[in-house]
């Protein structure tokens, strides 16, 4: 019997005495009768448009679940080549954004990636081999997250990449600026060994400008400039210069180098910001009494959330609204700060913050010690003329172009907000524009297409090896999660060394996460908008029209009636319902 | 070998001796002493069947059209409420020509609350496709639960067999139990046409379009108008093996009776003592007994009440807005009947209410007095 052959039966004797199929249904194409469509078709995760970095979390996470975790670091590093480093001092915005927090609790993002970039590093010790097959060579001023990233990216293209970093070491901000105790040292390390891998050469103690000319640079086909904000800003008052006066960057650089501080019993750091909280943890850790006091409220201040509280379970006290006014000797090293306490009125004009003292309301402290960290902004009096400068950041397009032509930029230096995630996207899109640029383009009209979401990060992966399908697909909220499917689960709670085991030295805060906490945790992703293959559609379906190929499923539309089954118990909307016009 | 036994005990053993391999029931009074014994005699292993437990009546309809499907020999128990329950798989289980056998034990349906005696549960079910047999005595219940599987199975149609409630099912009598090697000589394993099986994947009663349906009715009405033949040859090939026989109808005592009794179930008995008191007193009085009532009997009704001038039959049952449902169905198959006799139509004994010698003698007398009957139902136990 033809498989799709209708049987028509012409005599009674032909019947049988029950209804029982004779041959198969599949004459009847039920499809016909459909009026909607169900289609698979992924949308983007909020935790993937969040990412500054542009990291595909949503797969990473599909991966750490199964085990795969040498998968995970792989997918990661297309993208990122600081996972250790992100895995412990990113702000994760893709917590902030994950939609399983409406839900329960975010999930730990953060943690995961910082377990598979552990683990990477201690089980698979895969170094990339670099391929320079291209011709056009780069210079790259600044070692930091920006400029490493711009530089690992262009050396995957196949660029010869030269990076020429001031200090003695590279790393930027993540060798002198972020705490032993927030990054420890090997981290960072190991994630620019495997980045000079790759063949990108590093020269320190070059400092364009003074050890080597602007000018020079003109050999380069183009010029990535990521030289980071390392001048902090100055109070303007009256004792700044005194002896024991210092500021944030230079403070925590010292301490990286374990230079000697003559900080004394007492400490009062200046700032709210994250520097301020940076300095402030690490006095306290060399054994002084620290006072953080800053101009904005508690809740106004800019450093992170969880950094204040790590501040304040540390013991250190924050003076909240309050402005310094002047500082002047004390007896022997002692120093008297006057502040009076403020109110914030609407910033000014150029957006800095507008402090209204409040009468009557001066307070002094003392201190063996100062550090002011209420800033840092960007030296750029290197650059030559022709190089636009603007509110003291270099003018560059979304991608990084500057003009003229052949110049990039990226990180702080066009970037307010500094945020490591941040240098490392804009890393990213520089060494994406280098790479048009070269080819000719300008990446006008493509960009869209490898943006994650309408935020502005971008996926290198999708530049590669463009997607079938939409390119960009809008970002899936809260509410079209199918929560039937979903338990609830706590979120790791991540180990920390205990308060009273911190002071004297700068281990690390936080631990990594283990196997069983991974891959427990990685279980909590919804997988928001993305098929993970859960089969819901192809067990629900009705008609037996979802059918299983390879890795994903395919809809047999000559039998699909259009019921909207599939797409009601997807539990993560990875199925769209659409009116089929036919 | 006989025994005193319970009569829902001898509906149990019937079912030990078929070698029922499925069993699913919920328990109702007053039949739930047949699956309280079925299920002692699977835990103790006398009975090799799965007995499936369910949550309601309609479940356990339902559990036994998926065994029956599969090609189990398959049965359950019920009455009243119950067997309301069911019903929308009343109707499946025949459409889909499964041969399950069920034992009914017929009892009146709420409101009010009654536990008793009364026909209505089952002949509410009359239009389902089941087979209906209506039994006497505990040795009818018995013999028929053995023969209704040997029925059902040749014609794939499922059977019911009635029994009424307490005067039947919790009486005790002696019955003779049939050895189990002569009960396998007449009722070998169940071997359907069609079943549902892993190896050979088909669908099953999935939906037929206009084009076959009258078709497949047909069919069924087919099988149920083959039945009466095959009732018969299975109940003398019984009644080679065992010495007994029922069925369609039994006339008892119609030599040229001026007038017949029309009954069915335990009042038969009772009957059977004032029809032989009428005969003693010289009075041609008979008694003509239904057996099945689907498919029902018209062509032994119509010749054993052929040139009988009167018909009285006695209905424990209530069609309300007609009347008593034998004498319904009785009248219709007569009506084109050249010499049709006068049919007077009792409603009596309902809700466990007894018919006594009694009350069949006042049936008796008012059909022999009216030369019509002054009403189309008569009630001659109603208390004015």
């Amino acid at each position: 019997m033809k498989e799709k052959e209708k049987i028509t039966f012409k005599r009674l004797k032909d019947i049988p005495p029950l209804s029982i199929s004779m041959g198969t249904m599949l004459w009847n194409k039920t499809g016909t009768w459909r009026y909607l469509k169900p289609v698979y078709s992924s949308k983007t995760p909020p935790c993937n448009e969040a990412c500054p970095a542009g990291n595909d979390i949503e797969a990473m996470m599909v991966l750490v679940k199964e085990g795969k975790f040498r998968e995970a670091w792989k997918l990661i590093k297309e993208e990122n080549p600081f996972p250790g480093v992100c895995g412990r001092v990113c702000f994760h915005p893709c917590e902030s954004s994950c939609n399983r927090k409406q839900y329960d609790e975010a999930l730990a993002i953060q943690a995961i990636e910082r377990f598979v970039a552990d683990l990477s590093f201690k089980i698979y010790q895969e170094k990339s081999v670099g391929h320079l097959k291209r011709k056009e060579k780069v210079a790259i001023i600044g070692s930091g997250p920006a400029g490493l990233t711009c530089a690992y990216h262009l050396a995957r293209m196949g660029y010869s990449v030269t990076v020429f970093e001031s200090y003695s070491s590279p790393g930027g901000i993540l060798r002198i600026g972020i705490p032993e105790y927030r990054l420890p040292r090997f981290v960072l390390d190991r994630e620019i060994s495997e980045i000079e891998s790759l063949g990108v050469e590093i020269r320190t103690n070059s400092q364009i400008g003074k050890d080597i000319s602007f000018d020079d640079l003109k050999t380069f086909q183009a010029i990535f400039i990521a030289v980071g904000s390392h001048q902090s800003k100055s109070l303007g008052i009256e004792g700044e210069r005194l002896e024991g006066v210092m500021s944030g960057l230079e403070f925590l650089r010292r301490v990286k180098e374990k230079e000697k501080i003559p900080i004394g019993r007492r400490v009062v750091v200046i700032g709210g910001g994250n520097v301020a909280v940076d300095v402030s943890r690490s006095a306290w850790r060399l054994g002084a009494k620290v006072q953080m006091v800053c101009l904005e409220s508690k809740e106004e201040m800019p450093a992170f959330a969880e950094e204040i509280s790590e501040t304040e379970a540390e013991g250190i006290e924050i003076i909240p609204s309050a402005m310094p006014i002047r500082i002047t000797r004390d007896r022997g090293r002692s120093k008297k700060i006057d502040f009076v306490k403020v109110k914030l009125a609407e910033p000014k004009p150029d957006g800095s913050l507008n402090p209204i003292p409040i009468p009557k309301t001066q307070f002094t402290l003392k201190a063996d010690y100062v550090v002011t960290a209420i800033g840092e902004v960007p030296n750029l009096s290197f650059l030559p003329q022709e190089i636009l400068i603007e509110k003291g950041l270099i003018k560059a397009d979304e991608m990084g172009f500057v003009h003229p032509k052949g110049y990039f930029a990226g990180g702080d230096v066009v970037n307010p907000q500094h945020t490591v995630a941040g240098a490392i996207g804009s890393g990213k899109r520089a060494a994406l524009a280098i790479h048009e640029y070269f080819q000719g383009g300008l990446l006008k009209g493509k960009i869209r297409m490898v943006w994650v979401g309408e935020k502005g990060t971008i996926s290198l992966k999708k530049y590669f090896h463009p997607p079938e399908g939409e390119t960009n697909p809008p970002v899936i909220y809260f509410p079209e999660i199918n929560l039937d499917y979903f338990e609830h689960q706590d979120r790791v709670k991540i180990k920390k060394i205990p308060v009273e085991n911190r002071r004297g030295g700068f281990k690390e805060v936080s631990s990594t996460v283990d196997r069983e906490e991974a891959l427990k945790e990685a279980g909590r992703c919804f997988n928001c908008g993305v098929c993970n293959g859960c089969d819901n559609c192809w067990v629900y379906c009705p008609d037996l029209a979802v059918k299983k190929k390879d890795d994903h499923y395919e809809i047999d539309y000559d039998y699909c009636k259009g019921c909207g089954i599939c797409f009601e118990e997807c539990p993560r909307s990875a199925i769209i319902l659409m009116e089929d016009r036919r | 070998m006989k025994v005193v036994i319970e009569w829902s005990h001898a509906v149990s053993q019937g079912d030990l001796l078929s070698r029922v391999e499925v069993i699913s029931a919920y328990p109702i009074t007053p039949q739930t002493h047949i699956v309280e014994r079925l299920s002692e005699l699977c835990a103790s292993g006398q009975l090799k069947a799965k007995f499936l437990k369910v949550e309601s009546e309609h479940s356990a309809m339902a559990s036994c059209i998926g065994a029956s499907a599969v090609g189990a020999r398959t049965f359950t128990a019920t009455s009243s409420q119950g067997i309301a329950l069911m019903h929308e798989l009343l109707h499946w289980a025949s459409g889909a020509r499964l041969p399950i056998v069920m034992c009914n034990v017929s009892r009146a349906l709420g409101a009010p609350w009654n536990i008793w005696c009364d026909q209505i549960d089952s002949l509410s079910q009359r239009d389902t496709g089941w087979l209906q047999f209506y039994c006497e005595s505990s040795q009818e219940a018995l013999d028929t639960i053995i023969q209704a599987f040997k029925i059902s199975e040749r014609i794939s149609l499922p059977s019911m067999v009635v029994l009424d409630a307490f005067y039947l099912s919790h009486t005790f009598e002696p019955v003779d139990i049939p050895d189990q090697e002569r009960v396998d000589r007449f009722l070998p394993p169940y071997e359907p046409k069609f079943k549902i099986d892993p190896k050979e994947a088909k669908s099953f009663s999935s939906l037929t379009a206009p084009d076959t349906f009258t078709e497949m009715r047909f069919q069924i009405q087919q099988s149920m108008e083959n039945a009466k033949s095959i009732i018969l040859e299975v109940d003398s090939e019984f009644h080679k093996i065992f010495g007994r026989s029922y069925g369609l109808v039994e006339p008892y005592r119609c030599e040229e009776a001026e007038m017949v009794l029309v009954t069915s179930g335990t009042v038969t008995s009772t009957c059977r003592e004032v029809i032989d008191q009428y005969r003693n007193d010289g009075k041609r009085i008979g008694l003509l007994k239904i057996r099945t009532v689907r498919p029902f009997p018209t062509e032994a009704i119509r010749e054993n009440l052929r040139g009988v001038p009167k018909v009285a039959v006695i209905d424990r049952n209530i069609s309300f807005g007609m009347g008593g449902i034998f004498a319904e169905e009785v009248r219709s198959v007569l009506c084109n009947e050249p010499e049709r006799p006068l049919i007077f139509g009792y409603v009596a004994g309902l809700g466990g209410r007894d018919i006594t010698q009694n009350t069949i003698s006042n049936v008796i007398e008012y059909s022999l007095e009216q030369d019509q009957p002054r009403e189309d139902v008569l009630w001659p136990d109603l208390r004015r």
